[in-house]
């Protein structure tokens, strides 16, 4: 299933936060998206996600979602948004329930996504028991044990550690080399978006427009630490992104 | 500065940090309390204190122990504590049921909310002899003069609680596509759960408070009605046996809701 | 210091003449005391005492201070901010005699044959279902302030005298009692004439039977005082006392022997209406203060009988201890005593 942005604007009263965005995201393939702070990135997923409608434009979904999926448009939040009176295996069972899966089905699933996201060890301990990374893993589980036709991730692993970090996107690279999943993943880490992005959609400062698009075909397995390649196409970006990233940041002082 | 000081000379850094972090320190508070009763005791004993002033200590316990083994202590308790539970619990699922509302929709929250800030000043006890011509003089409008003045207190602190919850998981629940009643009762209630519990228990000391003056009108059992009776005739003896009563059935509901908060809240930090 | 003495000594020189009579003027002038009184005509010999100059005849300079309740009233002289007062020898007032605080030293009202006493009263709900005479009111329920009062006492005798039992209700409050009256929520009380007989214009309450049938010589209110005032100060609460006598034998005369004629009696009326009903047109007072007629205790006699009625009473339903005697709460070397 692809995704498609045509036109979309969109404003809060009168300030003008996205403007005239058109975007494909194609099927199995992870996009990136780099922008300084206040841009609309966040914005710009809540209305992929239909959170929110976009005041103009329009997104379609391509084709339809398998029929194994049962929530096609997943988030994981940089927050976590776990409940904190639920287990793991209670967290990832809620998104369960309101679809009937119960008992040993919802079983079956979640020993999987938990095994997936090597948290089998601790399916019965409390969100408040876990390490930020291992909170983490669980939304990554939840979102899994759906199984999303694309996954909305907005800034996911910013609330982590740099260690913390570089394990988690190991992580996901693993998970995506084993079944290739279709994302949208909002970061203002030009080092994460080099790691995971095939494409990476760079966007202006508000209101948020698209600058350019940056493609990688080097395979996402190969982009370790100290590639030099990547570290080129992080300098690029940084040098695109730079003046805009001064340029909002300024206009938070003003304000 | 530092050529004038003497490298030879050493102190050890003063230190600093003390205090303004108060520690659990156990059995200090019952020491307070039993030396409070011993000075008493001593100075009613030896006349220091007189009868009108404070009945003695020991008096009390006796009075407390003919209470009793009279077997009216139990018919005075039963009468009180079926009006606490059936009024409070009232007061409480009903004031749960509108804070939850109000927490939840907007039309709602529009027309009670005023209601509810018009409702809560009001002394309740004024409205006792109202109650008695709508609930009739016996246990009705007990249960009514405990259950509004639960209620208030429990609509405030719901819908506060439930505004409170994070607004965050809420939208999880929603990009998720739960629906909406399992929203409200697997991210909503639990989330305001913390803010209820400490809710009520303001309420349930309200209603303790309630219960003796709904007890003022007719009742011929139950501690208030004791504790009116004794003051009526300036027995103090009994005025501090009944009012020693109540303070013991609040500590008891306090801890009661303790129990629940550790068990329900333990997955708080 | 100073005035300790003086006060000292005008207790003994006011000591010497009340020993000499009870009508005597006092030499002790000035002397300035505080009385309770709460605004029922019963009140009526206090006011009178204090328009008429007997208290300051007396020697008394007499401060009046009101109340809404004779709880509050019997605090306050335990208390020493009153030191003298008028009301019922309740549960309460036994409590406090026996605490070393109160005395009860003349009487004020009382029950008598032949004279419109207090009356009981039922709800129109139960006179309708054919509660007409006390004797039918086995299995109701009666209004009291509160338990030990003078409601209770005269509720509990009457159910001792018909052989039935009632089931009390504590309600605080005349407001509240006369509320749950008219609405049904209770079904008997009891209350002076001048209460009762207004209720049962209205229709909504329907007087069935007359106390003194009940507790014949029943001594509705009496006069008290701090245990000290009546220990110590003899001379100061004889004058009082003296004082107060005077005000109850014009209050007699005139209102119910008629000695004055009607003038005596408009002109006392007029008296009282600046303290009782104050808020009414002296026509709908009048009527009012008239009804509440009832004779008060000439010379502030105590009638010791019926005293030790109410305390036997009290202790028999565990209201006040038993080790009580009727000495620790009367002092009765003040004034006559009857019965
Ligand atoms: N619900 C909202 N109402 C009003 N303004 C909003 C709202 N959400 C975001 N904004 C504003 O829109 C702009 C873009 O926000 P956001 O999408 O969160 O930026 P980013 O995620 O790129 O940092 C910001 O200026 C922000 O203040
Ligand atoms: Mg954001």
């Amino acid at each position: 299933m692809d995704i498609r942005l045509s036109g979309v604007s969109h404003f809060y009263q009168q300030t003008e936060v996205l403007r005239d965005i058109s975007l494909e995201i194609p099927s199995g393939r992870i996009v990136c998206i780099v922008g300084p702070s206040g841009c609309g990135k966040s914005t710009l997923l809540r209305l992929i996600g239909g959170l929110e409608r976009p005041s103009a434009g329009e997104i379609h979904q391509l084709g339809t979602p398998p029929t194994d999926c049962l929530n096609p448009l997943t988030y994981i939040f940089q927050d976590f948004a776990l409940l904190p009176w639920r287990t793991v295996r209670g967290n990832v069972s809620l998104v369960l329930e309101d679809h009937g899966i119960r008992g040993k089905a919802a079983a079956e699933i979640i020993d999987d996504v938990l095994a997936r996201t090597k948290l089998s060890d601790f399916a019965e301990a409390l969100p408040k028991q876990l390490s930020g990374g291992m909170k983490q893993r669980v939304a990554i589980a939840r979102a899994l044990a759906v199984n999303p036709a694309v996954m909305l991730m907005d800034e996911p692993l910013s609330a982590l550690d740099s260690q913390t970090r570089e394990l988690l996107m190991d992580d996901l690279i693993a998970l995506w080399s084993r079944t290739p999943f279709t994302a949208v993943y909002v970061t203002h880490n030009l080092a994460e978006a080099v790691r995971l992005g095939h494409s990476i959609v760079v966007m202006s400062r508000r209101p948020g427009q698209i600058r350019e698009i940056v493609h990688l075909d080097t395979p996402l397995q190969q982009r370790g630490l100290g590639n030099a390649e990547m570290d080129e196409k992080q300098k690029y970006l940084w040098q695109l992104m730079r003046d805009e990233a001064r340029a909002a940041d300024a206009e938070l002082i003003d304000v | 500065m530092s050529e004038l000081s003497n490298q030879n000379e050493m102190h050890q850094v003063p230190f600093r940090g003390g205090g303004f972090a108060p520690t659990a320190r156990r059995g200090v508070g019952l020491a307070v309390f039993l030396l409070l009763i011993a000075l008493t005791e001593l100075g009613t004993q030896t006349g220091f204190i007189t009868p009108l002033t404070l009945p003695k200590p020991s008096d009390v316990l006796k009075t407390f122990g003919e209470l009793y083994s009279s077997g009216l202590l139990w018919q005075h308790l039963s009468v009180s504590l079926s009006r606490l539970l059936v009024g409070a619990s009232l007061g409480a699922s009903v004031g749960i049921a509108v804070g939850v509302m109000i927490g939840l929709f907007s039309y709602v929250r529009a027309g009670l909310l005023p209601l509810v800030a018009a409702l809560f000043p009001i002394p309740k006890i004024a409205l006792l002899p109202l109650f008695v011509i709508w609930f009739g003089i016996d246990e009705g409008s007990k249960y009514a003069l405990i259950a509004f003045g639960t209620f208030t207190p429990t609509v405030v602190a719901t819908y506060g609680a439930v505004d409170n919850v994070d607004r965050g998981l809420i939208r999880m629940g929603q990009s998720f596509n739960l629906s909406w009643w399992s929203i409200v009762r697997k991210i909503v209630l639990p989330g305001a759960m913390p803010g209820i519990l400490s809710g009520l228990r303001i309420s349930l000391a309200i209603a303790i408070i309630l219960l003796v003056a709904a007890e003022m009108l007719g009742a011929e059992y139950g501690i208030g009605a004791y504790i009116l009776e004794a003051g009526s005739l300036y027995d103090l003896e009994r005025l501090f046996v009944g009012v020693a009563i109540l303070s013991i059935l609040g500590v008891t509901l306090s801890a009661c809701i303790g129990m629940i908060e550790r068990r329900l809240l333990r997955w708080r930090v | 210091m100073i005035s300790l003495n003086r006060r000292k000594a005008l207790a003994l020189m006011g000591g010497t003449i009340a020993a000499a009579g009870l009508s005597t003027p006092a030499l002790s002038q000035g002397r300035k005391i505080t009385v309770g009184a709460l605004r029922f005509t019963s009140h009526s010999a206090s006011f009178i005492a204090l328009q008429r100059d007997y208290f300051k005849e007396a020697g008394l300079d007499v401060e009046l201070k009101f109340f809404q309740a004779s709880t509050p009233m019997a605090v306050a002289i335990a208390s020493r901010d009153l030191d003298y007062a008028v009301t019922a020898m309740s549960g309460g007032l036994v409590s406090l005699a026996d605490k070393g605080a109160v005395k009860i030293i003349g009487g004020a009202l009382s029950e008598e044959a032949g004279i419109d006493g207090q009356k009981y009263l039922v709800s129109d709900a139960a006179f309708q279902a054919g509660v007409t005479s006390p004797a039918m009111l086995d299995g109701k329920k009666y209004g009291i302030t509160s338990a030990g009062s003078s409601f209770h006492y005269m509720g509990s005798k009457l159910a001792q005298k018909e052989g039935i039992t009632m089931s009390f209700k504590p309600l605080q409050k005349v407001g509240a009692i006369i509320g749950a009256l008219k609405s049904g929520q209770i079904d008997a009380w009891s209350i002076v004439p001048h209460i009762a007989k207004p209720l049962a214009g209205s229709g909504k309450v329907h007087i069935i039977g007359n106390v003194s049938d009940y507790i014949p010589d029943y001594q509705v209110t009496t006069v008290f005082t701090s245990a000290k005032n009546a220990a110590d100060e003899r001379g100061m609460t004889g004058d009082f006392l003296a004082g107060f006598s005077r005000g109850v034998a014009d209050y007699n005369a005139t209102m119910i022997d008629h000695a004055h004629g009607d003038d005596g009696v408009a002109a006392m009326v007029d008296l009282i209406h600046k303290y009782v009903y104050a808020d009414r047109p002296r026509e709908k007072a009048a009527k009012s203060i008239i009804n509440g007629t009832m004779r008060l205790n000439e010379g502030a006699a105590l009638n010791i009988a019926s005293l030790q009625d109410q305390l036997s009473w009290y202790q028999s339903e565990g209201l006040a201890k038993d080790s009580i005697t009727l000495d620790t709460v009367v002092d009765a070397s003040y004034v006559k005593t009857l019965g």
